[in-house]
């Protein structure tokens, strides 16, 4: 669900889905291609964005932690392959939007409704940009890292093949638009390669406190462990999917769960002497480095007022890294925490998903052309809660605050991890 | 390049046929009778010999058999999956403009239908599913197998991803020519095998070598291997049923090939090659089959380069992976043929147009061969006009007979050559 009315499918003798007069269409715009650049304003956001996430992980690699020496050259490898990636990115979106729009795929920004941005037509689906891109980093990077027998070569694999499938799951449902319920259960089938090439330990360590009532140390759980991986997978790209509609958010919300993904890595890194829990977790930045600076590279674009749409491409493909780097790193409790914005805007969604509430297909704040501000309303999602908690406000506004409660969401998870350590595992 | 016209992007052609609300009026489209009987016969003279080499004439490792087994069950249901799922799959896609017309019917009521385009997600999903699922059954998470089996699965989907973004967004034919190469880098990466060749007796006095190792020069080839196949399939095209049909054919001589191998030999290593590549051809085979139903004269559906792509990568990967790549070529003789009499054209020697098909005469319902540089012209000019199933049969019997070829070949050459 984004922030735009998706283009009728047919030409001009448009059917169901676009019955509002457009008095614009008439004109010759569809021949004209918008140029579509960054304005300098729009660079410095996402540069003092990209400082706020970043540096703290630059200090604790460089500085804080002593990170074995090839190790570190491994990483700093993958970080010069992904700022590649973000040039190449950058150079690539205004092309395929010139594509994109000729091929009809585009959409309206509603939160813009009334106001003249409101008639801009939207290149949509610019997530296939980032995960192309992303899928060549990542199969180069193999070259740099990995020897034809490592072990770790399978899962890598595996989860390269999931990532490509959910993409292009994701791509022909930007394209084809395909039911809800069907929706529900690609990321399934996408998550499939992982769940088969999963040869780690399908275990649960049982909390301390509860080990007295259980009378177990670990749990093996065997295929329900499988059953989890799976549903983590459909909820991570689903709950991204709800959680939008406002310009940047998706890729925002990306963007920091990446930033702390990153962060905890090498946390985790850093803290352990065993190499295989340390490979994990190098395992998990070698794809969340190429994953984030894809990523920022498209919130240059995306962030308010937005030139692009993402797409169901983009927060599938999100949801599906982020599930697959938690699954094979093994740490995936950690990343449902700091989905947490995301459960609870789940939560909210629950009874209008559930069919107890009516759900309209838009459930947008409303937006007031002549004031600018967006009003919420009683639909159930975190965006319109924060609208009727802290009042109107503008769209960017809005966004920065989501993105803040984001960000609290995954400090909130650190302390939780500090203050649990040793009394929790 | 198929016997389509791409529906205009913007619709600035004049088509009486748009002010009538035929856009919202799905066609039904379904399997006439006759052709369920054509493929049914189709499939029944490709398979047949190997379903006989598989059961009987060779006596092979019962495991290994009810691993092939099991994978021909699952490969079965796949077919029955993709022939409900074309029809589902053909109305979104008229929904989202992805059709076109059949150029090889211009001037007859056939000619006005809007056919759509791109099935060949529909096949390529189903397999990568059958795929997926089918290494549940085979592999433990421990096999070194694995490696290359999900090494073949991510270059296989990431070249339907990029031949159903080319379907659809159009791209530059210099991108087309090298978008094979990125979705063959995962296989490059991950194969591990031997970078030898072996070099053929007679010329090993003049050489001094036994084998050969060409190192990176044999991946490039790999790599060349793969644009080669996705993109000759894609240029020996332009008829009703040329483009699956082709695939079908060399599938099933890539089975019987493989069957053939297994049989022949001791070694378990070479004898799990040819299983691996049997685990991915069958899947293959059995959804192409089901688009075939469709796809066959006169068309339903079109299959898009997301197709012609998909199959190119899917052989070449089981070429590569199964180190036959050699016979591989040897199959993909008409495709070798069609590429160097089309050469003149792509190079820009020659004018080359949009779309190099025969012409169509309206009043007989016959093909007639143009002086454009490809195979289907050419069979034209020698044999004169004809129905254009008729063509389709010639060029695929051609197709057998290149196989029949290689198989004979290695016969004759064997124990002379290697």
């Amino acid at each position: 669900m984004t922030s735009r009315r998706r283009a009728p499918a047919n030409g001009a003798g448009a059917p169901a889905k676009e019955t509002l007069t457009q008095p614009q269409k008439s004109a010759p715009t569809s021949v004209e291609d918008p140029k579509i650049s960054i304005p300098p304003s729009k660079w410095t956001k996402i540069l003092c964005l990209s400082s706020l996430l970043l540096l703290p992980y630059a200090y604790l690699l460089f500085f804080h932690f002593q990170i074995d020496a090839q190790l570190k050259r491994s990483i700093l490898i993958n970080a010069a392959l992904s700022a590649a990636g973000f040039f190449v990115t950058v150079k690539l979106i205004p092309v395929a939007s010139r594509y994109v729009l000729r091929r009809n795929l585009f959409g309206y920004d509603i939160n813009k409704k009334g106001t003249p941005q409101g008639l801009i037509r939207i290149p949509e689906s610019l997530g296939i940009v980032v995960a192309i891109v992303f899928l060549v980093l990542a199969i180069l990077f193999q070259h740099f890292n990995f020897t034809a027998d490592s072990s770790w070569l399978v899962e890598y694999n595996a989860a390269l093949a999931s990532i490509c499938f959910m993409v292009l799951l994701g791509f022909v449902d930007d394209v084809l638009d395909v039911p809800w319920r069907v929706k529900l259960v690609l990321p399934s089938f996408a998550a499939l390669p992982l769940l088969m090439a999963y040869a780690g330990h399908t275990t649960i360590v049982i909390p301390k406190p509860l080990i007295p009532y259980l009378g177990l140390d670990v749990l093996d759980l065997g295929w329900i462990y499988k059953l989890y991986m799976g549903l983590l997978v459909v909820f991570c790209t689903n709950s991204i999917n709800i959680h939008a509609g406002i310009n940047g958010l998706e890729v925002g919300q990306t963007v920091v769960i990446a930033s702390a993904i990153l962060i905890h890595n090498v946390m985790q890194i850093g803290a352990s002497k065993d190499p295989e829990y340390q490979q994990a977790h190098a395992f998990s930045i070698y794809l969340v480095q190429p994953f984030l600076a894809t990523s920022l590279a498209l919130l240059c674009y995306n962030w308010y007022p937005s030139s692009v749409f993402v797409g169901d491409t983009y927060t599938y493909f999100a949801g599906m890294t982020m599930a697959v780097v938690g699954i094979l790193g093994h740490f995936s409790e950690t990343l449902l925490i700091f989905f947490a914005p995301q459960v609870l805007n789940f939560l909210l969604s629950l009874p209008q998903l559930a069919g107890l509430i009516p759900c309209p297909r838009h459930r947008l704040p409303k937006f007031d052309p002549k004031t600018g501000l967006l009003t919420g309303t009683n639909d159930g999602t975190l965006v319109n809660f924060t609208l009727r908690l802290l009042g109107r406000m503008r769209e960017e506004s809005l966004c920065i605050v989501l993105l803040g409660l984001q960000a609290v969401a995954c400090c909130f998870c650190f302390l939780l991890r500090w203050l649990l350590a040793g009394w929790y595992k």
